[in-house]
């Protein structure tokens, strides 16, 4: 950032800002990243469920439920790391031509009114829907199945919350390129 | 009511075009009408409480689990150049034939179903790899950029193409409360697989017609398609056409012929076949040398996003149409599809003119997610075939892609086509594919055993 005349506590929130948004996408990059690779695990894994019916005559439903358990996380826990990549896809007939300012604007705007209510929303619903879950210890309904359905359930809350700070932090970002004044 | 649900809709085209990610404009939009709804006392706060028991549906969808699986076979497929090496070594093949690179690009289209879900980044990967081998080459521009929309979109409407495993699911719970309505407790169900099913002879006809069309260029005006002169087609394989055949095009079409053959002969499930599809191509890439660490990475990131986009669409779309039923949206659309005038075919009528407009707003994912689930139950109660329906919605908004002005694929293909193509050019190459796509559609709408003659042969439904 070019330096530039500022109040002390208008340099300071900015500060904050920065900071802020950087730790909340480093949280959110490190978990998305990480559950990527459970998409290896997820091949491996139903490759050896075909392999175990097809060859061995043999079902394993607690196999078969950790590759489920496996997918809900790489697709709930890495949507706040595919929004900071702008990967979630956007009806860009008009965005994709418009200044870099308007964008910010539409992204201040959608992470503000959108997606924050959205999330917080997702987080203050489920959360009887999650402790119900917890205070039973609730298990699979298949014999055999995996006993961690309440965990299962958690990643919901987990989601909520990233993509909290994710709207914040998208909000934060957009919101100081359109505060920072026009430099020459 | 029912205006505040059609308002709602309006609302949400509107705001769609700002241009925020789809998935949270859908969901955001329906939380604010739906707290709306609750602090008007249109229904109760409790009704909105249904979503977190729905998310939970969603992340342990089993058939839902084909998505991810066949998304990463297609990604590995492209990042490790397999794809690439599969369009060069057909293009050897049908290279001294007027009109052959043509039909390299039309059958990698549809070869490279599996990962085609986002009608952009199928477009795009067929516009870099081929469109500027086209041109140089000497076709037409305006041959090469209709050719290269018109194959990037098919493969969305041909098995194992992710957006029939979506329409699939739909489908099948919207066929459940369709039979449900009816009255029909012993239910027939439909499934991913009689969607694949259905969808391969249409598919397949469409590759026939885009040929056929391509050889008719060759014959009757041959400077628009030449054929790729001798010494260019030595360069292109060094290693002797044998080599090039065995490695480039053997290997990737076996494997997507064995995974395409072994859900259709019923001997496994898409999930199942997705899962050794992408394993499968995995061990391709190995064995080639092509997939090193940091391409194993790139597969794993692009898989986890375009699996998160699509899954956080539906969890949108979730929420929107809780709100829409909640305020009733979805009888007053059932009544007005039931009062319209000429019954079934009007109903159809109506609702694939709504779809092919929705076309040019919303992508494939949005539309299986967000209209289906309100359409399909009433057409299907009206005695619709559900797999002939799935069909013709998929091919009406393929259509609908290639539609200037404003078919996605046509703005994506503008993407990356180079500055001197215009896009009047653009509009002028697709129209002959949309002609056979409307031809197609057609045929299918006069012949519905186009779509459910296999599924019934296969499944014996």
């Amino acid at each position: 950032m070019p330096p530039r005349k500022a109040t002390s506590t208008n340099a300071v929130v900015r500060t904050t800002v920065v900071t802020c948004v950087h730790v909340i996408d480093a949280l959110n990059n490190a978990i998305g990243r990480s559950v990527a690779w459970l998409t290896v695990g997820m091949v491996l894994g139903y490759c050896l469920v075909v392999v175990l019916r097809y060859a061995f005559g043999i079902g394993s439903i607690a196999l078969q439920e950790s590759v489920t358990y496996m997918h809900a996380l790489v697709f709930m826990l890495a949507a706040a790391y595919t929004l900071r990549a702008d990967g979630h896809v956007r009806v860009d007939i008009f965005y994709r031509g418009w200044s870099q300012r308007r964008q910010d604007g539409v992204n201040l705007f959608g992470s503000l009114f959108l997606l924050l209510p959205l999330s917080l929303f997702l987080l203050l619903a489920s959360w009887g829907y999650v402790s119900d879950s917890w205070a039973r210890s609730e298990t699979s309904v298949e014999a055999g199945g995996l006993a961690y359905v309440y965990l299962l359930k958690t990643v919901i809350l987990i989601m909520a919350a990233q993509l909290i700070g994710a709207a914040l932090a998208r909000a934060g970002e957009a919101g100081l390129r359109l505060t920072q004044r026009q430099t020459p | 009511m029912a205006a505040i649900a059609a308002l709602m809709f309006a609302c949400v085209c509107a705001v769609l075009l700002l241009g925020y990610p789809v998935a949270f404009t859908l969901g955001g939009v329906a939380l604010l009408f739906g707290l709306g709804g609750a602090l008007f006392d249109v229904f109760s706060f409790g009704e909105l409480l249904a979503m977190p028991s729905r998310l939970f549906g969603t992340m342990t969808n089993e058939t839902l689990i084909a998505v991810p699986l066949f998304i990463f076979m297609g990604v590995m497929l492209e990042r490790s150049r397999i794809a690439e090496q599969l369009l060069d070594s057909i293009a050897v093949l049908f290279g001294p034939m007027r009109g052959g690179l043509g039909i390299t690009v039309v059958l990698v289209g549809a070869l490279l179903a599996a990962s085609t879900g986002i009608v952009g980044a199928t477009v795009v990967t067929m516009g870099l790899l081929s469109l500027p081998t086209m041109l140089k080459r000497g076709y037409d521009p305006r041959v090469a950029t209709g050719t290269v929309c018109a194959s990037g979109t098919l493969g969305q409407v041909i098995p194992p193409s992710i957006i029939l495993v979506l329409l699939g699911d739909v489908l099948s719970s919207a066929y459940q409360r369709a039979q449900n309505n009816l009255g029909v407790f012993n239910t027939e169900t439909v499934s991913v697989g009689d969607l694949f099913a259905g969808a391969l002879l249409p598919g397949l006809l469409l590759v026939v017609l885009y040929i056929l069309y391509l050889l008719w260029l060759a014959w009757r005006a041959p400077e628009r398609v030449p054929a790729i002169p001798e010494q260019q087609r030595r360069e292109m394989h060094s290693g002797g056409i044998g080599v090039l055949l065995f490695a480039g095009l053997l290997p990737p079409l076996l494997l997507i012929l064995s995974v395409l053959g072994s859900i259709m002969l019923g001997v496994a499930t898409p999930t199942e076949a997705a899962a050794v599809g992408a394993f499968g191509a995995s061990l391709l890439a190995l064995v080639r040398g092509q997939l090193s660490l940091d391409t194993l990475r790139t597969v794993v990131e692009n898989t986890t996003k375009i699996t998160s986009m699509v899954f956080m669409i539906l969890i949108g779309a979730s929420l929107f149409s809780l709100v829409f039923s909640a305020f009733e949206g979805d009888l007053a659309v059932h009544a007005l599809l039931e009062s319209l005038p000429g019954g079934t075919f009007t109903a159809m009528a109506v609702v694939m003119l709504v779809m092919f407009l929705l076309g040019f707003i919303l992508d494939f994912i949005e539309i299986t997610f967000v209209v289906v689930p309100i359409v399909g139950p009433v057409l299907l109660t009206m005695g619709l075939d559900p797999v002939w329906l799935g069909v013709m919605m998929a091919i009406n908004l393929q259509t609908s892609f290639l539609t200037p002005p404003f078919g996605f694929a046509l703005f994506y293909l503008r993407g990356v086509a180079p500055p001197e193509i215009s896009t009047g050019d653009i509009y002028r190459g697709v129209m002959p594919f949309i002609i056979i796509q409307l031809f197609a559609l057609g045929l299918l709408a006069a012949f519905p055993g186009l779509a459910t003659w296999l599924p019934a042969i296969i499944y014996g439904g």
